[in-house]
């Protein structure tokens, strides 16, 4: 029970986009079109869920054990990083369907703070390890969910009539704020 | 380009917030009071002042191929050290900006000046460069935070400005209102470049 | 080839040992004062006089055994403390919570101060991530100064929200109940 809860509120209630402000960059730069904006969606969920795993068993076998919490930023950044070149050449390599549809998202997501922090986020808060699982899940579902809302908002507004210095992201950030709002709508949920 | 060029090129035309619009997340994130948008702006300003010094000086000494690499943990070493000065000196305001702290090292802007600028220029530009757009970075976070408090809160630092009867619009410091206000500003801003141009 | 490919791991490694190496002196040199801070956030002589007027500090509560019980059943449940006065004697317990029904930034962490008779002495929120100006506000004596001098043993069931800010302060109550039950299940 708890863990349902769990996944709802990072999945709709603390929606990564409308709430924590993670990975805005992907959210503002590839939702032009709701198909490539679902292709992001899905690699994102797939590196946010395959990082956490990582980054927390490295948090809890090595950097905690020796000390080294430190290193913690340089650490995750790297596995991060590799991971994404790892899943780069597997898929290339092995499922050549799925790697034309996501390749070219890939690159793209080591920059993307929202795997490094949920994988951050799940340390701090303290989670164990299926907590950390359902959180990585939920939050990278939400922000599916999220681009692609966002991308059909978008496909309208583009054909919108607005005044000119309007244009551009600065509609786009308005439409996003709106949609945020409708999002504070579930923080009332009790769970 | 001479060096007052580089140090303006940050603020105005190339203004990391307001016309590249990268390194998004810490800014809508924790702009809720001045004091919050200025201190990131500060941390910001040494991240990438000091990864642009050490970048810029062993340019050519790192190989092509593998400067993406080299470059994030240069990075990451210096986010990783602001992390703990600021756990260690500046405590309220490392707890206020709390995980947006670590995750400058994937703030786009820096990766993207290491890149483009101090790869291929000498320390002394890199290090304007680095300030520039620090500083750029730093009055964008400072304008929205002002008005997102003023509007939210009725405040500025913390200081009652407004006048009792001011029922503060408290969706301005919720996160709907980062997004409305950062659209809105950016809107003005091509409105003032727009007007300039004519 | 095999030449380059050493060549490119060696210049990897050497960055990555010097960043190391001087991450683990900086760390070394600000560890006592984080270490410090960290600690004083929840122990700061403000959050004493807040939680337990008059108190001078609060000490590791003596039933470890106890501690670990209502860890076990009670998941929200942090920590208890001994609430001492200047000359040593014990005036009370802190109860150390988070809070049961999260608030808009998720759980927070609070002090709840109880005397010796059982009524609330007073309260601290010693963590969170509310709303800065507004979930912030359950943070200010203006509001939890109305729990003060309450039982300590009975649910709170009616209070003053503070206006626009009912989902934290439904947090805070939340937790301010989770004490009364731990302290009339195990304390009274």
């Amino acid at each position: 029970m708890e863990l349902i809860s769990l996944f709802i509120t990072s999945f709709i209630v603390n929606n990564i986009i409308f709430s924590q402000f993670l990975g805005i960059c992907p959210f503002l730069g590839v939702s032009k079109k709701i198909d490539t904006a679902a292709g992001m969606g899905i690699a994102v969920i797939f590196v946010i869920t395959l990082a956490s795993i990582i980054t927390f068993i490295i948090q809890k076998l090595i950097l905690d054990n020796l000390g080294l919490g430190y290193l913690q930023t340089i650490v995750f950044i790297l596995i991060i990083a590799a991971l994404v070149q790892f899943v780069e050449m597997f898929l290339k390599k092995s499922a050549p369907g799925l790697y034309q549809a996501l390749g070219i998202f890939l690159p793209l997501i080591t920059t993307n703070c929202a795997v490094l922090g949920v994988a951050i986020i799940n340390i701090t808060k303290d989670y164990s390890f299926i907590e950390s699982m359902v959180n990585s899940i939920g939050t990278s579902v939400g922000f599916l969910l999220a681009i692609v809302l966002f991308a059909g908002v978008r496909d309208k507004v583009d054909n919108a009539d607005i005044p000119d210095s309007l244009k551009g992201s600065s509609i786009s950030l308005i439409a996003a704020g709106l949609m945020s709002i409708a999002f504070l709508g579930f923080s009332g949920l009790k769970l | 380009m001479n060096k007052l060029e580089i140090f303006k090129n940050g603020i105005g035309k190339e203004n990391p917030i307001f016309a590249q619009q990268v390194g998004m997340c810490a800014t809508l994130a924790i702009t809720t009071s001045l004091l919050n948008g200025f201190g990131m702006g500060i941390a910001v300003i040494a991240v990438l002042t000091g990864s642009n010094i050490v970048i810029s000086l062993l340019r050519k000494l790192i190989p092509d191929e593998v400067r993406i690499p080299a470059f994030v943990i240069i990075i990451a070493a210096f986010t990783t050290i602001i992390d703990l000065l600021m756990h260690a000196y500046t405590f309220p305001l490392y707890q206020a900006l709390g995980v947006f702290i670590p995750l400058i090292v994937v703030n786009c802007i820096i990766l993207a000046r290491a890149e483009s600028f101090a790869f291929k220029n000498g320390v002394v530009d890199s290090i304007i460069d680095g300030l520039g757009m620090g500083v750029g970075y730093t009055i964008a976070m400072v304008v929205l935070s002002s008005v997102r408090e003023i509007l939210g809160n009725g405040t500025i630092a913390g200081i009652n400005i407004l006048p009792e009867a001011y029922e503060p619009m408290m969706i301005m410091v919720q996160p709907p209102g980062s997004f409305i206000a950062l659209g809105l500003l950016i809107g003005l801003v091509n409105y003032l470049s727009r007007r300039k141009k004519a | 080839m095999k030449n380059n490919f050493v060549r490119l791991a060696g210049v990897l490694f050497i960055i990555s040992a010097i960043s190391a190496g001087s991450l683990a002196w900086l760390n070394d040199f600000t560890k006592d004062r984080i270490e410090q801070n960290d600690l004083s956030a929840s122990m700061s002589p403000e959050v004493i006089q807040a939680v337990a007027p008059g108190a001078n500090t609060f000490v590791p509560f003596d039933d470890a055994a106890l501690v670990e019980s209502i860890k076990a059943e009670n998941a929200k449940f942090v920590d208890l403390l001994t609430i001492v006065d200047g000359s040593g004697n014990a005036m009370g317990t802190v109860v150390q919570t988070l809070t049961p029904t999260p608030g808009y930034g998720g759980d927070m962490e609070l002090y709840v101060g109880i005397d010796k008779d059982g009524k609330f002495t007073g309260m601290s929120v010693i963590a969170h991530s509310e709303t800065s100006g507004l979930g912030t506000r359950t943070t200010e004596p203006d509001f939890w100064s109305q729990f003060v001098g309450k039982d300590a043993s009975a649910e709170v069931a009616s209070y003053d929200a503070i206006s626009g800010v009912t989902k934290s302060s439904v947090s805070f109550v939340s937790a301010v109940n989770n004490a009364v039950s731990i302290y009339s299940q195990y304390l009274k």
